[in-house]
């Protein structure tokens, strides 16, 4: 006998979200594997060569090579590895912090709740690219630090969501049956009040994982991430951006790997907050 | 109405003060924590440690950090923000300088957005429940996953370079002179009666602010549609569909009047979003503004330029948020009583 998948696995929208993110990860994980080339050698009589499968182009390398003829093609593989590295360690983090504030502001609510509520105030009132530039100049380049001022730059996404959704959860009749029972209140939180909350927290990993991506671009293109060594999707853009004229293909490759990255994300998102969420209709889950 | 909205935009007035106040003391904290040592840069490489020393004492680097601050912060209230290490000028003059093109870029930018906003999500709703709506909806997934930086790129790539259309580099063009003025260039231009230099400025605008406007367009749409969604189901549209009124009317008259509040309160976070936004597309543009001054003085480790462009970021995004609360009060009279 085999049991019907789950609801959220038969959405279209988190099927392909799902490929598009796994392809990306394996890529990532198995980059010396399957990378045609070692994506730092370089090959200076062969630079700028347009894709393969363009005139001049060479087989040997599928996208080409860039101004240092490098393969595009390997420098992408090898940059989802950073890419990756900050989505899941950036939106993990950003969710425990935001996610730990959100829980007990909403629960305890008072004066707590309201000093949470005047640091998300602040925080909000920085543009969040602004903030995490301004950290990364105190906590300095790298990509630690990158991670880390994603982390403190974001959390205040899943604290501001999720207290929204904890305040109403936590003044429901069961969570007070379950005080009345004698639960603790760490027990009252984390058995009915976080797995009630957990679609939604599921999906703003997602969500956030797809802008982790999109932030570690920007601080590696205005060169504040990796070392050149490292490659990496902003670092890539950065470089073909000087040489425009020359060959457009460096500027598009990473520009569509940033983009498909981020769909993916999005999809996923989109549809785990479709299919996850018990309060939408039938007719809005479609 | 004034006389109860009043008070209310003032207690935002006064709470945005009292943000900008910690924003600035986070600020200063965060910078200072840094191993760069301002006295090192600001003398030449030959000189001695006791000079260091000296001048470290001179710019009272060895005070307690929170005298330090207190000193900054006396001087800024001054006005004085102090001069940059790297350019050697005046802190002030050069945010006042960049600061205007970069409101000019994100309000312009901000337009665009709602413009294709509305109308996108007056689409997205209009195609519900129809065999377009899964295709609608799943452009609107594609657009939300293409940030600013990537449209900027594309449009350079297509308009800039492959059709060459449109200029993407600077505000003006090289032999025109900027003149003298507010910093907003098209109003200065249409000032001075200069339909040349306006002319130019808007051609120089148009990739900037589409990028942006694109970029930050479908969250509009969504919350639009969605609360559309919402309004619909309320008994007074049934009751005006039941008195025979037009769909168009119903939807102009009635429905749009309360959707459109959740979608502008939306659009005040957005445009906070947005004016950071502008940083990138600034440093991709080469767009003379407070981001392209920010990613050098990053880049120089040049603590004044960011300690006054971080604190200009934040204000204006503060006002931004008092106008759109002020706004929503004007618009929605629910939230007038009190």
């Amino acid at each position: 006998m085999t049991r019907a998948p789950p609801a959220w696995l038969r959405s279209a929208r988190v099927i392909s979200g799902l490929t598009i993110v796994l392809l990306i990860v394996l890529c990532a994980a198995l980059a010396p594997l399957i990378a045609p080339h070692d994506p730092n050698e370089q090959n200076l009589v062969a630079t700028f060569l347009p894709p393969a499968w363009a005139k001049g182009g060479d087989p040997a390398f599928p996208f080409g090579t860039d101004s240092l003829g490098r393969d595009v093609l390997s420098r992408l593989i090898f940059g989802a590895r950073v890419a990756m590295l900050v989505a899941v360690l950036a939106s993990l983090g950003a969710m425990l912090i935001g996610a730990v504030l959100a829980y007990v502001a909403g629960y305890f609510g008072g004066r707590i709740d309201a000093l949470i509520g005047r640091a998300v105030d602040v925080w909000m009132s920085f543009p969040p690219v602004i903030l995490s530039l301004i950290l990364m100049v105190g906590l300095g380049v790298g990509l630690r630090n990158v991670i880390l001022a994603i982390i403190l730059v974001d959390w205040t996404r899943f604290c501001r969501v999720l207290r929204g959704e904890v305040l109403v959860v936590a003044r429901k009749d069961y969570v007070a049956a379950a005080r009345l029972l004698g639960f603790s209140h760490w027990r009252a939180i984390t058995r009915e009040i976080v797995p009630a909350s957990l679609p939604l927290l599921i999906t703003l990993v997602s969500l956030e994982m797809g802008i982790d991506v999109i932030v570690e671009a920007i601080l590696s293109f205005v060169g504040l991430s990796v070392s050149a060594e490292t490659p990496a999707w902003g670092q890539m853009i950065a470089d073909a951006r000087q040489y425009i004229y020359d060959s457009p293909w460096n500027l598009i490759f990473p520009i569509l790997a940033i983009f498909f990255a981020v769909f993916g994300f999005n999809m996923l998102g989109d549809g785990l907050r479709r299919t996850l969420d018990v309060r939408l209709t039938a007719t809005q889950r479609v | 109405m004034i006389a109860t909205v009043f008070p209310l935009v003032g207690r935002r007035l006064l709470a945005s003060v009292l943000i900008l106040l910690i924003v600035s003391a986070l600020l200063f904290f965060v910078l200072h924590v840094l191993p760069v040592d301002p006295a090192a840069m600001s003398l030449p490489p030959s000189a001695t440690i006791a000079e260091i020393e000296a001048m470290r004492r001179e710019m009272g680097l060895d005070l307690p950090l929170p005298r330090q601050y207190l000193i900054w912060l006396s001087q800024v209230l001054q006005g004085d923000f102090g001069s940059s290490i790297h350019f050697r000028r005046d802190v002030l003059g050069l945010v006042g300088s960049a600061l205007p093109a970069t409101i000019e870029l994100a309000l312009l930018s901000m337009i665009v957005a709602t413009v294709l906003g509305i109308f996108g999500g007056l689409m997205l709703f209009h195609v519900r429940g129809s065999r377009m709506e899964p295709i609608v909806d799943f452009g609107s997934i594609l657009l939300l996953s293409i940030p600013e930086f990537l449209w900027s790129l594309f449009f350079i790539l297509i308009f800039g370079v492959a059709l060459q259309w449109l200029p993407f580099t600077g505000r003006l063009d090289p032999d025109l002179r900027l003149p003298q003025g507010t910093g907003f260039l098209l109003v200065d231009a249409l000032v001075a009666g200069r339909f040349d230099i306006f002319w130019s400025a808007m051609r120089h605008m148009v990739l900037p602010c589409f990028a942006l406007g694109i970029a930050f367009s479908p969250t509009i749409m969504r919350v639009l549609r969605s609360s559309l969604l919402d309004v619909y189901q309320e008994d007074y549209i049934h009751l005006a569909r039941l008195r025979g009124l037009s769909e168009w009317r119903i939807l102009r008259r009635h429905a749009l009047k309360n959707a459109i509040l959740p979608t502008l309160s939306l659009m005040g976070v957005q445009f906070g979003f947005l004016f950071g936004g502008t940083l990138l597309v600034e440093v991709i543009f080469s767009y003379p503004g407070l981001g392209n001054l920010m990613v050098d003085a990053v880049r120089n480790a040049d603590l004044p330029i960011i300690q006054a462009v971080g604190l200009a970021y934040c204000a204006v995004v503060l006002v931004i948020n008092t106008v759109v609360d002020s706004l929503y009060l004007v618009l929605n009279p629910k939230l007038r009583i009190r």
